[in-house]
């Protein structure tokens, strides 16, 4: 029982992974009806989109250097009114030409960030905030109204492909890629870097590389995401662009990522939007009152921090010789 | 093979005194400038396969800029690095060095705390993806790394962040180890090694050079250049001014071309022994224990004493210098000369016992201050007035203590971090001064610093101790045990082994006493 409890301690998601089962199960007490299997695709399709930001979120995170990346909300909004206002209209909306280009699309811009953030030397949040607002600007210009438009595998993934809930293979996506990274050298150099980057440039990593690859990753997850977004809501709106961006960052560092790098993990990210994203539908089951929603909302997510970071067993012991 | 000649020091070094064997590494002309400071002027020496060539310098000769172009860290300005008669191409990465066989082991502990030993130890020998080395093979090689430089190695997948400092050192010396490398450069490497761990390293060393590798060693030890250079680099401002064999040098002689000085004859020497007058007690000990199964301690620092803390690092020494400044949980007291229990770093302060860390940079600095400041932070109330605060008071002050000291100081606004790190250590040794106290306890204080820097601490102590303060030094070099201290405390495992009083100080006695053996002779 202890060594169960130690493991969970121990890694970086554990705790937020256990603090968002307990919220699931509160939301089921509160509303029996949450466990209502036909209510899980809907349910989830609305988690995606912010699920995946948060996802997104964090590999600039674990590069370390003060790595950020607040471009991610605008980039996945971008995404979402490519798939919706521009290939659907022309008669691009094929998942097998959509997809690869929304992944390009994020992909670029995530590297273009990178290349900014370790070849230019910018701070990454101004960097990346430049960024946030070209994309923005562009958005606006594509749609400047909001517009719809659907297609059947769209709808799918809002629903359900075959017996499996669409958002659950959009979210299950960029876990299995960073699983597949863990099989590879990337993910130990990326963690290295962030956790010292002068000792890993003195022993050989290529530090430039690994970061814009972080970046680059970063800006892939964002366009999962925008296919997400673009699934559940099925229209472009250009004014969606910031709601997800400190949302995501918050996610990241409740699910136990280091915002000072080198420390964290993907599934922890999923975590900590899970438990934003389930508090605010308990909050909904209880309904609470609309004034006092935001307030309720900010407490028991200082609470959850505070819990977590009580909980969690410590970073760093202090190596001092007895 | 060649004959080695009888009756040598008991080094394996010079494989063929005949005629020089092709060199292994060539260094022409090198220079590098930072901005308006030109760091390395025109370095030019060569490297032999078999032979260790010690880099000596003062603190700001250019040694640490040599070996980060060396390491492929700064890339140089002029001049050329021949590896085995390949001139290596001007703009490289540490990775291209280390391919050539360069491998480099630096002054600062570079190690990624919350990675696992194993990681740390075959950091960056990964491709982007690409895994060249099987996880068993690493393995494998990593524990056979450790076990050559450590009686105990730590666990592989234990987090680098919670072993000792001497440890984590020894991971980066494993690192350089597992790439084999044909020129190993150790700069002040040994600085942050307990005894026992570098005295392994220095069989590693001859094991390299006695496979046909050679050793870069920089350090500014002079017992240990005694014990290993075959030959020595000398530079100055940025110039390499003589390379000297072994047999051929002597401490006088080193001091004399680093300096460009002919005064300074005295070697590592400090002033002669001064009669001093032990005082009052200031600060004693009632039954410490370090820990629950040590012996405790009962001992009484008085007035006028310097008195040395010694021992392998982990036996208690350091333990030992937090415990007098307050920050001790275990059982026992320590009690100031009135009677007071100190508990507290704060209340220690208060009783005019002030500490000054090992880790200049992590617990002494304020990197992102200027000089002024970090000088006058805890005492910036002697220069109030009506609240506010009287720089130019300060900078009076300042200018004194700068005075006494000798440091080298351009303006009080400039940046700390652009003094050397003697003058760094001395301006942190000037903001405890600054407080007045009776009780001066220093951790280590002049690790990294150079030798005329540490002659000016020196004399800075004893002036000290004549004033009637009672200074407790912990210090890694046993020298300046034997040169300076009027008592020394030597522990091991805990406890105090052996009290050594100054008539009875000596190198061999004081190692034996480290390893609890008995005797030791000296002289």
């Amino acid at each position: 029982m202890s060594r169960a409890l130690d493991s969970v301690r121990t890694r970086p998601y554990g705790i937020a992974l256990a603090m968002a089962l307990g919220l699931l199960i509160a939301n089921v007490v509160a509303r029996s009806s949450f466990a209502t299997l036909s209510s899980w695709p809907a349910t989830l399709a609305t988690f995606a989109p912010f699920a995946l930001a948060a996802m997104a979120s964090t590999p600039a995170i674990i590069s370390g250097g003060g790595g950020i990346d607040i471009s991610i909300g605008p980039l996945l909004n971008l995404v979402n009114i490519v798939i919706v206002a521009v290939l659907i209209p022309h008669g691009l909306g094929s998942p097998w030409v959509a997809i690869p280009i929304a992944l390009a699309l994020g992909a670029a811009v995530g590297a273009v960030n990178g290349v900014l953030v370790t070849v230019f030397r910018y701070q990454s949040v101004l960097a990346t905030l430049c960024t946030l607002f070209v994309l923005e600007g562009v958005s606006l210009k594509v749609v400047p109204q909001p517009t719809s438009g659907s297609a059947a595998w769209l709808t799918h993934l809002g629903a359900k492909i075959g017996p499996v809930p669409g958002a659950l293979i959009l979210i299950a996506a960029p876990l299995l890629v960073w699983i597949g990274l863990g099989r590879t050298a990337y993910l130990r150099s990326l963690f290295s870097v962030g956790g010292d980057d002068t000792a890993s440039f003195s022993a050989g990593v290529n530090v430039t590389a690994v970061r814009i690859l972080a970046f680059t990753i970063g800006g892939t997850f964002a366009g999962i995401a925008g296919i997400a977004l673009a699934a559940v809501t099925q229209t472009a709106d250009a004014t969606q662009a910031l709601q997800y961006t400190l949302p995501a960052l918050a996610a990241v560092a409740i699910g136990g990522t280091s915002l000072l790098g080198g420390r964290g993990s993907l599934l922890g990210s999923v975590a900590g939007a899970a438990i934003m994203f389930l508090i605010q539908t308990l909050l909904d089951s209880l309904t609470v009152s609309d004034l006092w929603l935001q307030v309720v909302y900010g407490a028991l997510l200082l609470l959850a921090i505070v819990l977590g970071s009580v909980l969690s067993a410590p970073h760093r012991t202090r190596a001092e010789p007895i | 093979m060649s004959e080695t000649p009888p009756a040598l020091a008991p080094s394996p070094a010079a494989p063929s005194q005949a005629q020089p064997a092709r060199p292994i590494l060539t260094v022409r002309e090198l220079a590098k400038a930072f901005g308006p400071t030109r760091a390395l002027r025109s370095c030019s020496f060569e490297l032999r396969p078999g032979e260790v060539h010690a880099i000596v310098g003062e603190n700001g000769s250019g040694k640490s800029t040599l070996v980060k172009i060396l390491a492929g860290v700064h890339h140089p300005d002029e001049g050329e690095v021949t590896i085995a008669d390949r001139v290596e191409v001007r703009r490289r990465s540490p990775r291209q060095a280390q391919n050539a066989g360069l491998v480099t082991v630096f002054q600062e502990v570079l190690v990624v705390g919350p990675q696992s030993v194993l990681d740390n130890i075959w950091l960056g020998t990964d491709g982007l993806f690409a895994v060249p080395i099987s996880a068993d093979d690493k393995r494998q090689r990593a524990q056979e790394a450790l076990a050559e430089l450590l009686v105990s190695p730590p666990s592989l997948d234990a987090p680098v962040e919670l072993l000792s400092l001497s440890d984590r050192q020894a991971c980066c010396i494993a690192r350089a180890l597992v790439r084999n490398p044909r020129v190993l450069i150790l700069d002040e490497s040994t600085s942050a090694l307990d005894v026992a761990t570098r005295d392994r390293l220095f069989a590693v060393v001859r094991r390299l050079c006695a496979g046909g590798g050679a050793v870069i060693f920089i350090s500014h030890r002079m017992d240990e250049i005694e014990e290993l250079a075959d030959r020595i680099t000398v530079l100055r401002s940025g110039e390499s001014v003589a390379t000297l064999k072994r047999g051929e040098s002597n401490a006088d002689l080193l001091v004399r071309h680093m300096t460009g000085e002919d005064h300074l004859t005295a070697g590592v020497e400090v002033l002669p022994p001064k009669a001093r007058l032990r005082g009052d007690v200031l600060l004693r000990t009632e039954a410490l224990k370090l820990h629950p199964t040590a012996e405790p301690i009962d001992i009484a620092l008085r007035a006028g004493e310097l008195i040395g803390l010694a021992g392998l690092e982990g036996h208690g020494a350091d333990a030992f210098l937090q415990a007098l400044r307050g920050a001790h949980s275990g059982q026992g007291r320590v009690l100031t000369g009135s009677g007071d229990r100190l508990t507290s770093p704060a209340q220690a302060v208060a009783a005019g016992v002030v500490y000054v860390p090992r880790d200049r940079r992590r617990e002494s600095l304020f990197p992102t201050l200027p000089v002024l400041e970090n000088f006058s932070l805890p005492t910036l109330r002697l220069d109030r007035n009506w609240g506010l605060v009287r720089w130019r008071a300060t900078r009076t002050r300042l200018s004194r203590y700068a005075e006494q000291l000798a440091v080298r100081l351009a303006s009080p606004t400039q940046l700390i971090t652009a003094l050397s790190g003697g003058n760094q250590q001395k301006i942190i040794l000037a903001r405890w001064l600054a407080a007045g106290p009776r009780v001066l306890l220093l951790n280590d204080p002049t690790r990294g610093v150079d030798l005329n820097a540490k002659r000016d601490l020196y004399r800075l102590l004893e002036q000290l101790a004549t004033e009637g303060v009672a200074v407790v030094m912990l210090s890694t070099e046993v020298d300046e045990h034997v040169e300076l201290m009027d008592r020394v405390l030597v522990f091991r495992e805990g406890s105090i082994s052996s009290v050594l009083e100054r008539e009875q100080l000596g190198r061999a006695r004081l190692i034996s006493a480290f390893f609890g053996a008995p005797g030791g002779q000296d002289e």
